[in-house]
């Protein structure tokens, strides 16, 4: 049975578990499985939640029998990011050393209306220690070690929802939580190979997640393709009481939608981008201009990066204020990560604010120019996966240039990444879409229609 | 007084902050990377100040008067 549903999109294994084709015990039996097995090979996974998955996928098993289906998610396992808080006893790490056996009695927003929507919780991710904000340059920045990435075993799997990439790319889950910051989602989907979705700030509730930056923190699914991105999210999107950030707008995913795109492409985007990622977003146009228009557009020039950058340390700083100036840090597992975090100190109040405001140039500037169009795309990323023993080249930290995530990020933009190709060393590249404010649905038809016409997303690493 | 002179003016005067706050918890080599980090935040800095903006330009930041009850 495990060959059936290994690699199978959410909405197929859903018909399968709607018509009783499928037991959400034994789909639960099968990941379960192979989280345990394979999540080591790849420091994919910190807890494997067999008890709470069996007990959820019983239950799932026994409402369905009595005909009380729930929804596309019912039934199907799932893993979350480390960050997210988990009651049961179920450790919640925040991929660090100092919290690693830390236990919290509550669960996260996001876990709770996965379970209300029948989801099989089966592990909690690996990822980098703290979301990667304490300024790591190393793949082995996390108390299980560096993510492996399942297409090369000497790449990384990415960052910092490192786990959440490589058990979707592994079929050791149908779908997983990640969270991105700047880059935290697309990213490990572009160096895995799976789809990622980015909601838009303020769509998904942050309650009981590890709070990096709060105006930048955003939780979202990777999975196989962006059809059950959207599934995903339509379970986990909503107001929260607890999260004064999220909207009263009622979120719903209406499946895969076709008509005629419009395209935007920001000049000069594939500056500096590896030779394979930059013919690969040439193939990808050309596929693109099947569906729709593509046209070349601008922004206005501003420091992008530097503005989110701005928000993200000085809000990481202060965040993780006790154990900065506690020295906490010292317990890290990058070396770097041990020390950086002391430069935040010289970023001013006065040009926190300055961010801040610019900010609001930058959204407006992005919202005008996203107006006329579905999506802006670019390469998700410059390179392929780097190497275990190399450097992380990060626009965090300056030492690559990301003005899609510097405006996505920094305004809130949802985005979607889908693999598009191979680079060097046989690693996925990716295509990324973003739209206006509160778009998914137009940015996730835009995706399906890609994956529609394409079949990168139905390959799969050999060795898994 | 250079741009490179300025830029590096300010680092020192931020490194000393930092020297004097956690100085005691880091080697030469860790506060020579501090330094690195520094150089790229003041860099940052005057990008983000370079930008002329109006009086009316606010903050995008969500505060909202807070009261228990409706």
């Amino acid at each position: 049975m495990a060959e059936e549903v290994v690699f199978q999109p959410v909405r197929a294994l859903a018909e399968g578990v709607r018509t009783r084709r499928l037991s959400p015990v034994r789909l639960a039996e099968i990941f379960l499985d192979r989280l345990e097995r394979l999540g080591p090979r790849y420091n994919a996974v910190v807890t494997v939640t067999r008890d709470r998955a069996m007990e959820q996928a019983r239950r799932a098993e026994a409402e369905i029998a009595a005909g009380r289906y729930r929804g596309p998610l019912h039934g199907i396992p799932y893993g979350a990011k480390d960050l997210l808080a988990t009651s049961g006893g179920i450790p919640t790490t925040w991929g660090a050393a100092p919290f690693k056996d830390r236990v919290l009695d509550f669960d996260a927003t996001v876990i709770l209306k996965l379970e209300a929507a029948g989801a099989v919780l089966c592990a909690k991710l690996a990822m980098v220690e703290l979301a990667g904000g304490m300024g790591y340059r190393q793949p082995n920045a996390a108390f299980t070690g560096p993510g492996v990435n399942p297409w090369n075993p000497d790449a990384w799997s990415g960052g910092s929802s490192s786990g959440s990439g490589s058990a979707v790319a592994a079929g050791l889950v149908p779908f997983a939580i990640g969270s991105e910051t700047w880059g935290s989602i697309l990213s490990p989907a572009g160096n895995c190979g799976v789809t990622g979705l980015r909601p838009t700030y303020g769509r998904v509730s942050r309650h009981g997640a590890m709070a990096l930056c709060w105006t930048l923190d955003k939780l979202g699914p990777l999975a196989l393709t962006a059809d059950d991105s959207g599934l995903v999210l339509q379970a986990i999107a909503g107001r929260d009481p607890a999260d004064p950030t999220t909207a009263e707008r009622a979120y719903r995913y209406p499946g895969p939608a076709g008509h005629r795109f419009r395209f935007g492409v920001l000049r000069g985007i594939t500056e500096g981008c590896e030779p394979e990622v930059r013919d690969n977003f040439a193939r990808s146009l050309e596929v693109l201009k099947g569906l729709g228009t593509v046209d070349e557009v601008a922004l206005p020039d501003l420091p992008y990066d530097d503005i989110t950058r701005t928000i993200v340390f000085a809000e990481a700083a202060s965040a993780f204020e006790d154990l900065i100036e506690g020295g906490g840090i010292a317990g890290l597992t990058a070396p770097e990560d041990r020390y950086t975090p002391y430069a935040r100190d010289a970023i001013l109040a006065k040009d926190y604010v300055k961010a801040l405001r610019l900010r609001g140039v930058m959204a407006r500037e992005a919202d005008r120019v996203l107006a006329s169009l579905d999506a802006l795309v670019a390469p998700g990323r410059s390179t392929v996966a780097a190497m275990l023993g190399g450097e992380v080249r990060s626009a965090i930290r300056g030492t690559a240039r990301d003005v899609m995530g510097a405006v996505g990020n920094g305004a809130g933009l949802p985005g979607v990444a889908v693999p598009n190709g191979f680079g060097a060393r046989g690693l996925p590249t990716s295509l990324q879409l973003v739209g206006r404010a509160w778009e998914e649905n137009r940015v996730l038809a835009a995706a399906c229609a890609y994956q529609s016409v394409t079949d990168w997303h139905t390959r799969h690493p050999d060795a898994v | 007084m250079s741009e490179t002179e300025a830029v590096a003016a300010e680092v020192e005067t931020m490194l000393a902050l930092v020297r004097e706050r956690y100085g005691e918890r880091l080697d030469a080599e860790q506060l020579a990377a501090v330094r690195t980090s520094i150089e790229a935040i003041v860099q940052a800095s005057r990008a983000l100040r370079a930008v002329r903006l109006t009086n009316a330009d606010e903050p995008a930041q969500p505060f909202a008067a807070y009261r228990a009850d409706p």
